[in-house]
């Protein structure tokens, strides 16, 4: 592995500057999907099934095909019948002998206009038998269910994955003797929680172009976090050589985790194969609902056992997730789920397991921290009220059992860097821990820890004779800031330029820099690896360059100002783009990410169908709020939040900020208002009007603290930032309400509804004040 | 299909003509049949602002609009706020500066929002802009960086008040927000 933190000082990382693609933003100029323009272009439009759950007993698009205007039709007749490549094959491009969510591609129409598409969709045939949908966790595990997938014994799947039945993932963590010690312990606590299904929420729905090339090859143009492995699986459906695909990227209009999985391409792409002519493919809102790729509902239970001392002996906990009709991506949340529950706490002894069902409903997918928001909500929550059990204030309660360094992890893996009291006591101190609150307010707390990801990433840098610096990465710019803010600052580190003079070339498959995309916290970790060995090489070839040119020794060189000049004299040197013109026009170097081995496991028995309980470079990340709560209607007002986190390097610290800020008002919507509701007919709420994401009017003042605790894995030591904001904050929220009320709150979002009842109920309810009085509340 | 109406409007201070169907929107105009696509659509139904442009002056959801019954009436997109010399006007740097998109696809919406409040309410109280940018959804920043470039963005007009002189509103109207 190289250096991951340079010695010396730095002058562009941890400074702030505008992102590179800002300008072309605030012009209007950025082009995303939908403003590509594509003369003669087809439109396409998506037959979905009405049902949950129905038998597809005959599929006739004769008709349709007849119909003016109509190019092509894709459906299951004339589509590879071969399932989708995840962990278990379970899945078809149209939905074949059962449609199993209601929104499931049944067939797709390409024509001239939009109009004449949706016409032929009316006209295609299908003959449905409808059957009884599966819609919650408890039908879905109930004695005698009906089956989502009839046929699952016959699926194949990958070596480990558990499924049996409604069952499609399971996993489990133990430690230690949890039954006895929950026996011996002085005080058991047991909470349980349940969570609904959210949208990614991005602002621009799916969309994509697709054309077929004379050569036989396919041009795809699309919004992805993760074209580079898209391409790959699209070439591979459709017997395709990947060499003769190509998926050139857009600037995305936020992803979140939404856009990691094909959706719109597919489709656009099943049609063009059949045409002439671009096939054009742009969700409307509606349809990108239906699509969607949604945070997953569930519930947990959770059960601690405490020692008189506030010393945590055992938990047990388990989570039940909502994977919908298809397992796609949506055991991710069930595995994080397990290694989130009890950290970062010191227990001796944990069973830990959650489980992963089918349902008649939209697919779960990995949105923005798959489990994150849910699992540390309900540790969090549950955490208060064992303090609350044995009279400790929060913070206490939780600096008294945190993990501190050279700990383990609940599978064994010994931690460094273990920042975990750090943040805790940034976001305590921030947010005025310990000082009266005014009635009806309350504080909370939360913290949690995540991981960094390292994908396989290529970048390519280079200097050219009129000086400009360029660079060339796999990975998309969705909005984060990664690829537009820390990998300019990378480059412009070590060629001693400034981040706004670098070009970034957008992810383009015909470029062959791989990236295995956005996902998992993964951006800064791993392009930046690639970026920063490109870099250094060309920094060496720039100095070597100039030792010749300016007869001066190797040391003595500086790289400043956009310019190689000898230490004490800048006037004796020669600017980037001449040290090029004297390399023969260009200075460029490749780059990689580095083999970076997973952290090694002490314990790997305590596993039981676990491939994820090694985490690399883990980071801790606190959370406070402060929340005014209606007494007479239960409405509750996020005031504040800070949000405490330890990003390893702070490469790009405005970008940092940033994704801490958004995170903290995606949390926010999680913990009030964000649900998706599901009737007889699928999900209710398609529209921006009836599902609550945050206006600006329901942010409240956020502040961001940005702690180092620089990573030995990463490139300049940095970890992964982008899912770690949006963990905690929510859990804090609840943790208000909790302190806000005296009642803990259980069932996620807190409508307005939920909190009046918790209310009426802790009005009711003199035991529960009693363990824990209204007078502790109000200092906290 | 439906007759075609001729319609004459001024985009961006031109004066177009464009024959549009009875029911195509203001946005399908704007982008379609202009090619200002930097104006964007997350939802077609008046709820996320992205779609947002000056109707004489007044921030509308361009999805809303019928292209019809913006005949005569003037319309600035995001495309509109820039000098005659490619220069940013004061908001648009603003963003910039503070860092307020991330994906930027709120952001020509959020724009030429804050340029009608600005020109309504040269001083805005943090309120003030929280109200008046209620209508426009931000999934990526947290809106805590918008209010800060509005800030800012008041400041510099203050400071240079004739830059850069845009038609004046026509009349003020209330605010919009989410159903
Ligand atoms: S597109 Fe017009 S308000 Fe969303
Ligand atoms: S910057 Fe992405 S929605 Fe606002």
């Amino acid at each position: 592995m190289p250096e991951a933190i340079p010695s010396g000082g730095r002058s562009v990382v941890g400074t702030r500057h505008p992102r590179s693609d800002a300008v072309a933003k605030v012009r209007g100029e950025a082009a995303y999907v939908a403003d590509l323009t594509f003369p003669g272009a087809l439109e396409a439009a998506v037959l979905r099934s009405p049902h949950p759950f129905a038998r597809i007993k005959r599929i006739d698009v004769s008709r349709a095909a007849s119909l003016p205007g109509v190019a092509a039709i894709a459906y299951a007749g004339n589509t590879p019948a071969i399932p989708l490549d995840f962990a278990i094959k379970d899945q078809y491009l149209f939905a074949r002998t059962y449609a199993r969510y209601a929104g499931e591609p049944v067939a797709a129409v390409a024509a001239h206009t939009k109009r004449q598409a949706e016409a032929a969709l009316a006209a295609i045939d299908v003959d449905y038998e409808v059957l009884t949908p599966v819609l919650s966790i408890d039908e879905a595990l109930a004695p005698g269910a009906p089956l989502v997938h009839p046929q699952w014994r016959t699926y194949e799947r990958s070596a480990g994955r558990v499924l049996r039945g409604n069952v499609c993932g399971y996993n489990r963590i133990r430690r230690g003797n949890v039954e006895r010690a929950l026996k011996r312990a002085w005080a058991v606590v047991e909470s349980r929680f349940t969570f609904s299904a959210g949208i990614p929420g991005y602002l621009e729905p799916r969309a994509a172009v697709a054309r077929r090339e004379p050569d036989g090859g396919l041009t795809v143009w699309c919004g992805s976090q993760s074209p580079y492995s898209n391409r790959e699986e699209l070439a591979a459906f459709f017997n395709l050589p990947l060499d003769k695909v190509r998926f050139v990227n857009q600037f995305v209009g936020g992803a979140f985790g939404g856009k990691i999985l094909l959706a719109a391409e597919w489709y656009a792409a099943a049609l063009a194969l059949q045409c002439d002519r671009p096939v054009r493919l742009v969700f409307s809102r509606h349809e990108d609902g239906l699509h969607v790729f949604a945070r997953h509902g569930g519930r947990a239970l959770i059960r601690s056992g405490v020692a008189q001392d506030g010393g945590l002996t055992a938990m047990q906990a388990s989570f039940v997730f909502d994977g919908g009709a298809y397992s796609g991506y949506g055991n991710g949340a069930a595995l994080i789920a397990t290694m989130l529950v009890s950290a970062p706490y010191r227990i001796p002894n944990l069973d830990l397991e959650a489980t992963l069902v089918y349902t008649n409903k939209q697919i779960a997918g990995p949105v923005r921290a798959p489990g994150g928001p849910q699992a540390t909500f309900a540790k969090e929550v549950h955490i208060d009220e064992v303090a609350a059990r044995v009279g400790c204030d929060p913070v206490t309660f939780r600096l008294r059992n945190m993990w501190d360094e050279e700990d383990e992890s609940p599978a064994g893996q010994r931690l460094r860097g273990v920042s975990a009291k750090r943040v805790l006591q940034a976001a305590a101190d921030a947010i005025g821990w310990g000082t009266p609150c005014r009635p009806n307010r309350g504080r909370g707390i939360a913290c949690s820890w995540w991981f960094s990801s390292c994908g396989r990433s290529e970048a390519r840098v280079e200097v050219r004779a009129d000086g400009s610096v360029h660079v060339t990465s796999g990975n998309p710019e969705v909005g984060t800031g990664a690829a537009t803010g820390s990998l300019p600052i990378i480059v412009a580190e070590h060629l001693g330029t400034s981040p706004g003079s670098v070009f970034l070339h957008l992810a383009d498959t015909a470029d062959a820099a791989y990236d295995s995309g956005v996902g998992g916290s993964a951006s800064t970790f791993s392009a930046g690896w690639a970026v920063l060995a490109a870099a250094r090489d060309v920094r060496e070839q720039l100095l070597s360059v100039a030792e010749h040119a300016l007869e001066a020794r190797r040391d003595d060189i500086v790289i400043g100002e956009g310019r190689l000049f000898v230490r004490g004299s800048p006037e004796h040197g020669i600017s980037l783009g001449e040290a090029a013109a004297l390399a023969g026009g260009v200075v460029c170097a490749t780059g990689a990410t580095p083999q970076i081995d997973d952290p090694s496991l002490e314990h790997p028995a305590r596993l039981e169908h676990h491939e994820f309980a090694a985490w690399l470079a883990p980071s801790f990340t606190a959370s406070a709020a402060e929340v005014q709560v209606d007494p007479e209607t239960g409405r509750v007002t996020v005031e504040r939040i800070v949000t405490a986190q330890d990003v390893g390097t702070a490469i790009d610290p405005a970008g940092i900020e940033g994704q801490i800020e958004g995170g903290a008002v995606q949390a926010l919507g999680f913990a009030l208002s964000e649900e998706l509701q599901f009737g007889p007919h699928g999900i209710m709420n398609t529209g921006l009007g009836d599902y609550l994401m945050p206006t600006i009017a329901d942010a409240p003042d956020i502040q961001p603290i940005i702690i180092e605790s620089p990573s030995h894995e990463g490139p300049l030591g940095a970890k992964g930032v982008g899912e770690p904001p949006v963990t905690t904050p929510g859990a804090a929220i609840g943790n208000a309400v909790y302190h806000a009320t005296g009642n803990p709150p259980h069932d996620v979002p807190l409508t307005p509804e939920r909190v009046w009842r918790g209310l009426a109920q802790s009005r009711a309810d003199t035991t529960s004040a009693a363990e824990f009085p209204h007078e502790t509340a109000k200092t906290r | 299909m439906p007759k075609r109406v001729p319609i004459r409007i001024c985009v961006n201070g031109q004066p177009r003509e464009a024959f549009v169907e009875p029911a195509a929107s203001l946005l399908e105009l704007v982008r379609g049949t202009f090619g200002l696509t930097g104006t964007k659509e997350g939802c077609g139904t008046g709820y996320c602002g992205a779609c947002t442009v000056l109707l004489d002056g007044q921030p509308v959801n361009a999805c809303l609009v019928f292209a019809v019954d913006a005949d005569h009436r003037d319309v600035l997109t995001v495309e509109g706020l820039t000098t005659h010399e490619g220069g940013l006007h004061p908001v648009q740097d603003a963003f910039v500066a503070c860092g307020a998109l991330q994906c930027g696809f709120c952001t020509p919406g959020m724009l030429v929002s804050t340029v009608a409040l600005l020109r309504r309410v040269p001083y805005p109280s943090e309120a003030d802009i929280r109200a008046a940018l209620a209508g426009h959804l931000c999934r990526c920043t947290g809106y805590r960086s918008i209010v800060r470039a509005v800030t800012r963005a008041a400041a510099a007009l203050a400071a240079n008040p004739e830059n850069p002189a845009l038609p004046q509103p026509a009349r003020p109207r209330g605010m919009r927000s989410r159903a």
